[in-house]
């Protein structure tokens, strides 16, 4: 099974016009207006899917089957808190939130605010049968906006069966009966789509579990370049790995801070993506420019805040502005020699060279700091594999997110060339929680 | 441009989000924001007569020079300008009433790989489409080092920008300008 960016491209277009098809039906049942977010595809193992399921709390789902085009499993997960506010924007009065299933009801506004309070929620409570009846109707709404939007893009049928309601704590009941999950250490390509309704953040994770030989016809189907072999996605993963490990390091090293990798991710995301992503957060950006095999742009971003703690860490008395020229100084020596380690750890899973520029600080917003970077990439690429990493000292209330975007041409020469078997002798140590973006 | 999730008979929102590649037309009382600008350019056209007005967020000058017809036109500045001026008209616009003011085009960085600075560009290319068609630059704030976030009104056709209160290394500081 083989893939390329084209079949890939195609892969996003169904999740957005999936969500957007979605999108639309929700705003006509809900009155509210309902908009597409950001939209990825993720690259992750199985038992990172499992880790996933496993961490942050409650959950409830809604789940299809399918056949015709594409045979298999579709499932739409939303953690206890937005499912939560998706009740609360469709039943209004009628949603009891003093029923158990909402028994922290009273945080309900606290957590709209992004705080994961809903991990904290005691037992799995029940959801009632007006509000399960009610998530299997937006569960199944999402999911034949999906089905529907992938059988547009692909010209094709394909059928679902009627919804099952499935809510736990655990991965178990929502890949109970699911053949067609990925093994623990094989590859899968997940969905991870967002909508916004009536300014808040309504999350949810869109999962595909595909028949294999169905998937691969696909990608075959599809794929308009020699491409690279599904196996050697593993490659990305261990690249995230050691950049990720070597960052870490790096912090601990340089700051004394006790840091750990709070997320890594791979994702496939339009261009246009990466900056919004960013929005308008003022952020503290240092930019690198990589050049081998492969090539392209990593960024650091710290909040102003875990900024202000580097500074303090790194140098022997705070200075009156953490962000004068002894400050900005310090910050950039801390992610140059993080720069270094993050693309030594992708080097070394590659077997390749990869220098790297000088760095380059700036205090703004984050999608200000991004765009110039999208527009190097210019009119040649419409995709980015872009490695998500977030790596924080929780004591110190320090985080940095990392973004690296290489040019497309070299990620996938340098994959191809990869040998997967070598790579496997290295040390597998994926030891951490995937959190929700 | 296919707005995705739009229903029809939907209410008209206050403010819609311009994003990257990105063109909106409105002859509603419509807030149009892009937020985060650095080297990206806002075209903000509006004919304040019929009270007609559009935002575009371009990301790169020239679509004539990337060859064949692009198949997103908000991407780039020339063909963006053409697109945002056909679909106000059709909305009821008067060619010759239209007006422009653009904000954006900062070179955030200095990679010796971007040259002469692709905000620049983006703004010099705004610029001469603009006079090939015709359409009066009222208004600019562009270039520096600086992110801009913008807000324009297409009925009336203020446009606002916003500048982050970080650190700006060439002391052009934070604030709020109306154009």
């Amino acid at each position: 099974m083989r893939l390329d960016t084209t079949a890939l491209g195609t892969f996003h277009e169904m999740a957005r016009e999936g969500a957007g098809i979605a999108a639309g039906r929700l705003t006509g049942i809900a009155e509210v207006e309902a908009r597409v977010g950001i939209t990825k595809l993720n690259f992750v193992r199985g038992n990172e899917i499992r880790k996933e399921l496993a961490a942050g709390g409650e959950k409830v789902a809604v789940r299809v089957e399918l056949s015709g085009a594409i045979e298999g499993h579709s499932m739409v997960v939303f953690d206890a808190d937005s499912a939560r506010r998706v009740l609360e924007t469709l039943l209004g009065e009628e949603f009891d939130d003093t029923a158990p299933a909402v028994a922290d009801g009273e945080d309900a506004a606290v957590d709209a605010t992004g705080t994961d309070a809903g991990a904290d929620a005691a037992a799995p409570a029940e959801f009632d049968e007006l509000s399960q009846s009610a998530m299997e109707e937006v569960g199944q709404i999402i999911n034949s906006g999906f089905v529907d939007g992938w059988a547009d893009v692909l010209e094709t049928a394909i059928d679902m069966t009627t919804p099952q309601f499935v809510q736990g704590t655990d991965p178990e009941p929502f890949l109970d009966g699911i053949d067609t999950t990925p093994g623990e250490e094989d590859m899968a390509i997940m969905f991870r789509s967002q909508i916004e309704a009536v300014g808040e953040a309504i999350g949810f994770t869109h999962y595909l579990f595909p028949d294999h030989d169905d998937f691969a016809d696909l990608l075959d189907r599809l794929r308009e370049t020699e491409g690279i072999e599904y196996d050697k996605l593993v490659g990305f993963d261990r690249m995230a790995q050691r950049g990720a490990e070597e960052v870490a390091d790096n912090i601990s090293t340089m700051t004394g801070f006790d840091t750990e990798i709070e997320l890594r991710r791979l994702n496939f995301v339009p261009m246009a993506a990466i900056p919004q992503e960013l929005g308008n957060r003022q952020l503290i950006a240092v930019a690198f420019e990589f050049e081998g095999t492969p090539s392209g742009y990593l960024v650091f971003c710290f909040e102003e805040e875990s900024a202000a703690t580097v500074v303090e860490g790194m140098l022997p008395s705070a200075p009156d502005d953490a962000f004068g020229e002894m400050g900005q100084s310090a910050i950039k020596e801390l992610s140059n020699i993080m720069a270094s380690g993050f693309l030594d750890g992708w080097a070394n899973v590659l077997d390749t060279n990869i220098d790297h520029t000088p760095p380059e600080y700036s205090h703004d917003l984050g999608a200000a700091v991004m765009d110039p970077i999208v527009l190097q990439f210019g009119d040649s690429q419409e995709f980015a594999f872009v490695f998500d990493t977030h790596v924080q000292a929780a004591e110190r209330g320090f985080d940095v997110e990392i973004y690296a975007i290489p040019d497309e041409d070299d990620l996938e020469r340098a994959l191809s060339q990869l040998d997967v078997d070598r790579i496997d002798d290295e040390p597998i140590e994926a030891d951490f929680p995937i959190d929700e973006a | 441009m296919k707005t995705y999730g739009s229903e029809p008979g939907a209410p008209t929102p206050q403010q819609v989000q311009v994003g990257i590649s990105e063109f909106v037309v409105t002859d509603a009382d419509t807030t149009l924001k892009s937020y985060g600008l650095g080297s990206c350019l806002a075209v903000a056209l509006y004919d304040d007569q019929a009270e007609v007005g559009g935002l575009a967020h371009v990301m790169l000058p020239s679509g004539d020079e990337a060859g064949s017809e692009p198949t997103n036109p908000g991407k780039f500045a020339d063909t963006a300008i053409r697109a945002l001026l056909r679909r106000m008209v059709e909305e009821g616009a008067t060619y010759t009433d239209v007006e422009a003011k653009i904000s954006g085009g900062s070179d955030m960085f200095e990679f010796e790989s971007f040259g002469e600075g692709v905000g620049i560009r983006n703004v010099e290319a705004a610029k001469a489409e603009l006079e090939k068609l015709g359409v009066p630059l009222v208004a600019e704030d562009v270039g520096g080092k600086k992110g801009r976030t913008v807000e324009f009104n297409a009925t009336t056709g203020v446009l606002t920008i916003t500048v982050a209160d970080g650190e700006v290394d060439d002391g052009e500081g934070a604030g709020v300008t109306e154009l």
